[in-house]
């Protein structure tokens, strides 16, 4: 067998390949004009102000500068944020019904003076009178009634992603493109699809609490339908890129579409549908104390409340429950994806 | 019995991937199909399972036309073995083995894996023929050896008894002690249940050691077609080198054909 050489071209060949630069004055071109529409947006967002008001809060902190908007605001607030309110209060002679011998757990009455600004109705002018009123006091209490505000907002989070996922599965079933079995299905899938997904859980919320009323309904049904959206599209475009090769082992025994997908796709997602559904699962749960401001369950309406009272060491404590409960969840769900995959 | 009558198969952009094919291959032969990439080996292959639609002429199973209307029913009877194992990586063995019994089983059962005692008893069976021991049922497709994920492809593929076998270069990504075991594996088993194999091969040994006929193809024709002890050196030298062979062109009966080489 005889072995042909590479062919190599004679020197002083001229060449008659060239490559170009990786970019060009076009490209430039290209670059200024975004630079430019970047800066108008810019400054119609308020950009340009941003920055300096940053830059003052720097600059105090800093000793630079002597007064910042920002840190004025910001301080006031933390200061009233602190320390976040744990114990709960109620005066007992708005509880007709207290048995003073058998007071709840951990809870006791005590005395307290209570200066209160009342109009004199001979001088007609403001006084101050101070009296003493008797209040029950429990010691954790509002650490309890956040807890249990929590969990029916976690609660709202998992029916909602509960109902999302049996509403993706259908959707996305229609919504492969590779799967649906007509043109229009799949058309039509592809359309409720982002028709959810564009509707925003608040809005959604909005209209629903009228049609439910006030309560958790109305947040499970909006996180649902807007997380349907959501994995409706993702499990749909997981099924369209699974591998072929074992679709193709199926397909060639006759062994139909919907037992190709559970043998052949389905086993083959399951982390990313893992991932997706644990991240809904977090989403929703920071949504659900989103929905509440509009009435629909949960910790927000308690958020909410004591927010428009300006109760901020209340506001405090309901943050950092909403912070803890968010990690542990993030730390669960990271335990169940490293035992699925 | 596959026979293909006419056979064309063009691709969308005009080039012939087979063309003019006369075959016919009897039952329980195996038939090893060489020839060198891109010679049409596994459009050949694709085309007994209806994988591929012919552009013309037609294949016929046991004297029926594969077509639309065909295809589900002759497919149960047309298994398949893959270059690549083609195994649901990440379902376990059982399952793999389970799911070349899907086109009988009814959907409810599908879908909640409760397969009929037999069907089980038979997977276990089929994968005792294979050489794979019971602590595998359990093991996903995926942490097995490149052999031993051949072995359950070729257990899955003879699950629902097939009259035909399509081994698309089952042993190319397998050493050559695995790739012996695992064709007479496959050719024991075809044996057995009087199975006829279509093989597609890229090692002329093996295609000499375990073909009972040998089919060459280059450039989407059959240039060869006769037992293993014609299928000389000098039949090899030509196949891949891109030499010309000399067809009698006046007696091209595809069955009997014999060639003559020109100068290689």
């Amino acid at each position: 067998m005889t072995n042909k050489p590479i062919p190599v071209p004679a020197p002083g060949t001229p060449l008659s390949w060239h490559l170009p630069h990786p970019y060009s004055t076009r490209h430039l071109l290209v670059v200024i004009v975004l630079l430019a529409l970047l800066l108008l947006t810019g400054h119609r967002t308020e950009m340009d102000r941003m920055v300096i008001m940053t830059t003052q809060a720097v600059g105090q902190l800093l000793g630079l500068s002597s007064d910042s908007q920002v840190v004025r605001g910001l301080s006031r607030v933390g200061q009233s944020m602190w320390p976040p309110a744990i114990t709960e209060m109620e005066e007992v002679n708005r509880l007709p019904e207290l048995d003073r011998d058998r007071l709840p757990m951990f809870s006791y009455v005590e005395k307290r003076q209570q200066t209160e600004q009342r109009m004199n109705l001979e001088t007609l002018q403001l006084e101050a009178q101070t009296e003493t009123i008797e209040v029950l006091v429990k010691p954790v209490g509002y650490l309890w009634t956040v807890f249990v505000k929590m969990l029916e907002t976690l609660e709202i989070a998992i029916w909602g992603t509960l109902l999302a996922v049996l509403l993706s599965a259908p959707l996305a079933y229609l919504a492969a493109s590779n799967y649906s079995p007509r043109r229009w299905t799949y058309t039509l899938a592809r359309g409720t699809v982002s028709f959810l997904r564009s509707m925003p859980e608040l809005i959604v919320a909005l209209f629903l609490v009228l049609a439910y009323g006030f309560g958790p309904i109305a947040g499970v049904l909006a996180l649902g339908l807007h997380a349907a959206g959501f994995l409706g599209k993702f499990y749909a475009e997981d099924i369209e890129n699974a591998d072929k090769k074992p679709q193709e082992a199926l397909e060639a025994i006759g062994a139909g579409k919907l037992k190709t997908l559970c043998y052949g796709v389905l086993p083959q997602v399951v982390p990313q549908y893992v991932a997706y559904t644990a991240y809904i699962l977090d989403r929703n749960l920071r949504m659900a104390t989103v929905v509440g401001l509009v009435g629909a369950g949960g910790i927000g309406q308690e958020l909410k409340g004591r927010f428009d009272m300006f109760q901020y060491d209340h506001v405090a404590t309901i943050l950092i429950a909403i912070f803890l409960f968010v990690f542990a969840l993030d730390q669960l769900s990271a335990r169940i994806r490293a035992k699925l995959i | 019995m596959i026979r293909f009558e006419e056979f064309d198969k063009a691709w969308p952009d005009g080039t012939l991937a087979l063309g003019n094919i006369n075959l016919e291959i009897p039952r329980g032969q195996f038939c090893v199909v060489l020839g060198p990439s891109g010679a049409g080996k596994s459009t050949l292959l694709r085309a007994v399972n209806g994988l591929i639609k012919p552009t013309r002429g037609r294949v016929m199973i046991n004297g029926a036309e594969l077509n639309i209307s065909s295809q589900r029913l002759l497919r149960q009877q047309v298994a398949m073995i893959h270059q690549h194992f083609n195994l649901t990586t990440r379902m376990s063995v059982a399952n793999n083995v389970l799911a070349g019994l899907l086109p009988v089983v009814s959907t409810a059962r599908a879908l909640s894996g409760w397969f009929r005692p037999e069907h089980r008893a038979k997977a276990c069976r089929m994968l005792e023929e294979v050489g794979l021991a019971p602590e595998h049922l359990k093991r996903r497709a995926g942490d097995l050896s490149g052999g031993q994920q051949q072995r359950v492809g070729v257990a899955r593929a003879f699950m629902l008894n097939p009259q035909i076998v399509l081994a698309d270069e089952p042993v190319a990504s397998l050493d050559p002690k695995i790739s012996r075991d695992i064709l007479s594996l496959i050719r024991d088993a075809a044996r057995e249940h009087h199975t006829t194999v279509v093989c597609s091969l890229h090692q002329t040994d093996l295609a000499r050691e375990f073909g009972d006929r040998i089919v060459g193809l280059r450039d989407g024709a059959i240039v060869f077609d006769g037992a293993p002890a014609e299928f000389t050196d000098a039949c090899i030298h030509s196949l891949y080198s891109g030499a010309q062979w000399e067809t009698p062109s006046e007696h091209s009966d595809a069955a009997s054909t014999h060639l003559t080489l020109a100068h290689a």
